[in-house]
């Protein structure tokens, strides 16, 4: 990538602050360093520019810039994802959607909603909640993260279980493509003729182009709601419950367990009523009907017990549940009790390898001489270890990124993947061979290369930075390109 | 042909599994009969034959049941049929992770058979589920009544094997629920019609049966009051697993009972307790917008829902499919039959009401009608529904129609990203030329 001359730096600060405004454009390396990482702060990537566009034209006149330019450029939303996935990897200007945060229209006969990249996951909800209605995937940063990065992510959350990720829910989408054309993909209504280019935008991570209108759909909140604590002194036990329940017929919306350090880490930071000396908890939520709900909570009670739980008790009432909630939601700050950092991990496994993979990445972890919190979407084999550390210990760092990597390679052995909802990004395009062959992703590069054929949009993501696939280790660890070339540093 | 590419195919898959002359009268399609006809019995097979038919550039016309062969417009060159009906094996069934891997030869009938076996299914009923193979249901992206609640093939495909048009083989996704490792390739191919790749296996997500399953009719004087009677329905809590919006003759030629206007079929599963809840409710709903004789139908009524409109007017002269917002559907449905009649055409109409996917099939007294002013009738079909903000598939018609009202939609500026796809992903264009949207 070119390096920008200090004059060339000001005219084209001038020429973005002419296309969204003056007040719309950070160029100061000390502004630009609240945009150099995102949620996972090993990873920092600085830009030239940061631009808030209001409007799909703005977007597109800055990407039409960025062209001409052959500048790099990258969406980037509230900035929680957990894998790199918006850092300017190489320069260029991040487009910062949060002033496009509108919802534009609410269609509750049809059940859909029209809303901006920027709008906060939660707030959707929130509007649309007094007429009876919720936007489904519920990552657990909804509080902070937008829609257009849910998009990009394809983000899930516990009760994706029941109702499915982003991907199920998006219906269409106005986006600006590389080159700066506004175009429309899918629309209100639910199919069209031609490719589903909106499916296979979802979950692009910001490579194939920039949302900037999103249409999804609303569902009506469930009449009844239903969660069940299931508390085990064994870890496998409570791995052997999740089978039990889909064995026996349910689908419950969330399946979610958390493990004794996550317990006590929780219950020191917040008190939700979670057994402190319990080897590990299920977190099990029902929803539909008032009727059967009964028989259905009984059916989870029952596959608990038969598996060994040694207490099995429902929320009393929604205050109750949600302190439950609010345990599980909240467990990745209550870390910060028991230790200084700590890395999200995120695989996927089938559900019936549960009690073997646990027992792994346990083993796996503590080898490197490190202690791992597991709270993660059991119901779907969505894995979330934490790798507790503390990086003023010289090496524990290297060490974290090795067993993280340990732990992918797991996960690929047994036929898992190495992303559920956090995205491949930075951290993990090294990571890329592990579960798809050089032919696989020969494709996906010529589907990129369909929608983003110069490589500006969003460039060093996805894909493994060394040809020599076979090379990459999994205990190794070796620098990015980026962090190689000094323009990125983790820490 | 040339000879020496059809000796490379039996080279492949053995000379008993080339079929070429006379012996290709079941996949003559539109009057076109193929070159040839391939039956490669592995995914090395496919390869090998794909990977011939590059080199000679010759056009592959993958195949399954046959059931959607006639959707889309006439290909230029008959070509080569690569037929799959011998890769029909459940590869993997795991139930505790409810999913199952299968060769994309497998009929839709056969797989649910072997899944019930273990308690579970494929959210998914296609029609001509004894015909149709799960590979043909990805391509066309076919789909039924259950899907109102449990959606389409693009929700339930998790994982897929293809070959591309260079002979490559590729897997895209994987094998577990829930993953966003690369691009969503499985979505890629869902709908593509064969012109991107032929899958040859996929893995799918699987549901628990329900205990209980239970499909009600309603009756209707008008049309409208039972599209009123849907939009109740979907702003209630109930949880239907199908709304049918079906019209007097569409409704007649499923088996659903006899209405002057219209008959509003629901499905329901769960618990017992939770389908005959549901049932009283429904009754108790509709009941003062006029619907009438609340009533059970027989399971048997369910695949006959789908094919309903086509059914009442057998043979059709046309079939067109319209997707339009849930709220459009009655009124879809009224202007268009008004339109139809005021040509002097009957027509009958049938929709997955709550996700705004209409069928309707159109026919004259004496058959055949003129292709000139059936034409005409269709493409003021097709403005009705883009007026709406919809769109319309011209589902079959024959040559002389096609000739006259396209197939697909315009796009519109996402066509050329789909161009774009296509070139890189088959740059010989081998894969069912010219059969899709945009010129694909």
């Amino acid at each position: 990538m070119a390096v920008l001359t200090e004059s060339r730096k000001a005219s084209l600060r001038r020429e973005l602050e002419a296309l969204v405004g003056a007040g719309a454009v950070l160029a100061d390396p000390d502004e630009l360093l609240v945009y150099e990482s995102d949620g996972l702060t090993l990873l920092r990537a600085l830009a030239d520019f940061v631009v808030f566009p209001t409007s799909a034209e703005q977007v597109s006149a800055v990407v039409r810039l960025a062209n001409r330019e052959g500048l790099p450029f990258v969406a980037r939303g509230a900035g929680t994802g957990l894998s790199g996935g918006c850092l300017p990897a190489q320069g260029g200007i991040v487009l910062s959607l949060m002033r496009m945060n509108r919802v534009l229209e609410v269609d509750y006969d049809n059940q859909l909603a029209v809303v901006e990249p920027g709008l906060v996951n939660l707030h959707l909800s929130w509007r649309v909640g007094p007429r009876g209605y919720y936007y489904a995937p519920d990552p657990s940063s909804q509080q902070a993260c937008t829609l257009g990065g849910n998009i990009a992510n394809n983000s899930g959350g516990p009760h994706t279980l029941k109702y499915g990720v982003t991907t199920n829910h998006v219906l269409g989408l106005e986006v600006v493509l590389p080159d700066g054309e506004i175009a429309w993909l899918g629309g209100r209504t639910r199919a069209r003729a031609g490719y589903d280019l909106v499916g296979v935008f979802v979950g692009s991570e910001g490579t194939f182009g920039i949302a900037t209108k999103i249409v999804v759909r609303i569902l009506k909140k469930p009449q009844a709601v239903k969660t069940v604590l299931a508390v085990f002194d064994a870890i496998d036990q409570a791995s052997a419950a999740v089978s039990a329940i889909i064995a026996r017929g349910l689908v419950p919306a969330a399946v979610e367990m958390i493990d004794q350090l996550t317990i006590q880490a929780v219950e020191d930071a917040f008190g939700c009523g979670y057994p402190r000396d319990a080897a590990a908890a299920l977190l099990v939520e029902l929803d539909g009907l008032a009727v059967g709900m009964e028989a259905q909570a009984e059916r989870i009670v029952r596959a608990c017990r038969d598996s060994g739980a040694r207490e099995v008790r429902t929320a009393r009432d929604e205050a109750e549940r949600q302190l439950l909630w609010k345990g599980r939601k909240s467990a990745f700050g209550a870390y910060g009790r028991v230790s200084p950092a700590y890395m999200v991990m995120d695989g996927v496994i089938p559900r019936t390898r549960l009690p073997y993979v646990l027992r792994r990445v346990n083993e796996i972890v503590a080898a490197h001489g490190l202690r791992v919190g597991n709270v993660f979407h059991a119901g779907d084999g969505n894995l979330h270890p934490n790798i507790l550390y503390d990086p003023r210990r010289p090496g524990e760092e290297a060490r974290v990124v090795a067993a993280g990597a340990a732990i992918m390679r797991l996960c690929a052995e047994v036929g898992g993947s190495i992303s559920g909802e956090h995205g491949i990004g930075l951290e993990k395009a090294d990571f890329m061979p592990f579960i798809f062959s050089a032919a696989d992703l020969a494709l996906m590069q010529r589907l990129k290369h369909a929608f983003n054929p110069t490589g500006l949009c969003n460039p060093g993501k996805i894909f493994p930075t060394s040809k020599s696939c076979a090379e990459v280790g999994p205990v190794a660890y070796r620098p990015h390109a980026i962090e190689a070339k000094g323009l990125a540093q983790r820490f | 042909m040339q000879d020496a590419l059809l000796d490379g195919f039996r080279s492949v898959v053995g000379p008993a599994n080339v079929l070429t002359g006379v012996a290709l009268g079941p996949w003559v399609v539109e009057g076109r009969t193929p070159d040839a006809a391939v039956f490669p019995g592995s995914t090395e097979e496919v390869v090998g034959v794909l990977a011939l038919a590059a080199e000679a550039e010759a056009p592959v016309v993958p195949w399954g049941g046959g059931t959607a062969a006639a959707v889309g417009a006439p290909a230029a060159r008959a070509g080569v049929v690569l037929g799959l009906h011998r890769m029909s094996r459940l590869l993997e069934h795991e139930p505790g992770d409810l999913t199952a891997t299968v060769e994309a030869g497998v009929t839709v009938a056969g797989l649910q058979a072997a899944l019930a076996g273990r308690g579970q299914w494929l959210s998914l009923d296609p029609p001509d589920a004894e015909r149709a193979t799960l590979g043909g249901v990805l391509a066309a992206d076919a789909s039924g009544p259950r899907r109102h609640l449990y959606g389409t093939a693009r929700d339930l495909l998790i994982g897929v094997t293809v070959v591309t048009g260079e002979g490559a083989l590729v897997r895209g996704g994987g094998k577990v629920v829930k993953n966003v490792a690369g691009y969503d390739l499985p979505k890629l191919f869902v709908g593509s019609y064969g012109t991107l790749g032929v899958v040859v296996e996929a893995t799918l997500k699987l549901r628990p049966r329900p205990d209980a399953e239970r499909l009600m009719a309603v009756s209707f004087d008008r049309l409208k009051d039972a599209g009123a009677a849907a939009r109740a329905l979907m702003g209630s809590d109930l949880v239907p697993n199908a709304v049918e919006l079906l019209d007097g003759a569409a409704a007649a030629a499923a088996g659903a009972g006899r209405a002057p206007g219209a008959v509003l079929v629901v499905g329901f599963d769960g618990l017992d307790e939770q389908v005959a809840w549901q049932c009283d409710e429904l009754a108790r709903l509709v009941a003062p917008l006029g619907g009438r004789q609340a009533r059970a139908l027989p399971p048997e009524t369910w695949p006959r829902l789908a094919p309903a409109a086509r059914a009442a007017v057998e043979p059709p002269a046309a079939v067109m499919t319209f997707v339009v917002l849930p709220m459009q559907v009655a009124e879809t449905m009224e202007q268009g039959a008004t339109a139809a009649r005021a040509r002097g055409f009957v027509s009958a109409w049938a929709a997955h009401a709550g996700v705004g996917v209409v069928r309707a099939a159109v026919a004259a007294e004496p058959a055949p009608p003129p292709p000139g002013p059936l034409a005409a009738a269709l493409a003021e079909w097709r403005e009705m529904a883009h007026a709406g903000g919809g769109q319309a598939t011209l589902e079959w018609a024959p040559l002389a129609v096609k000739a006259q009202v396209p197939v697909w939609d315009d796009p519109g500026a996402a066509g050329r990203i789909m161009q774009r796809i296509k070139r890189e992903l088959d740059p010989r264009n081998i894969l069912n030329p010219g059969r899709f949207v945009a010129g694909i």
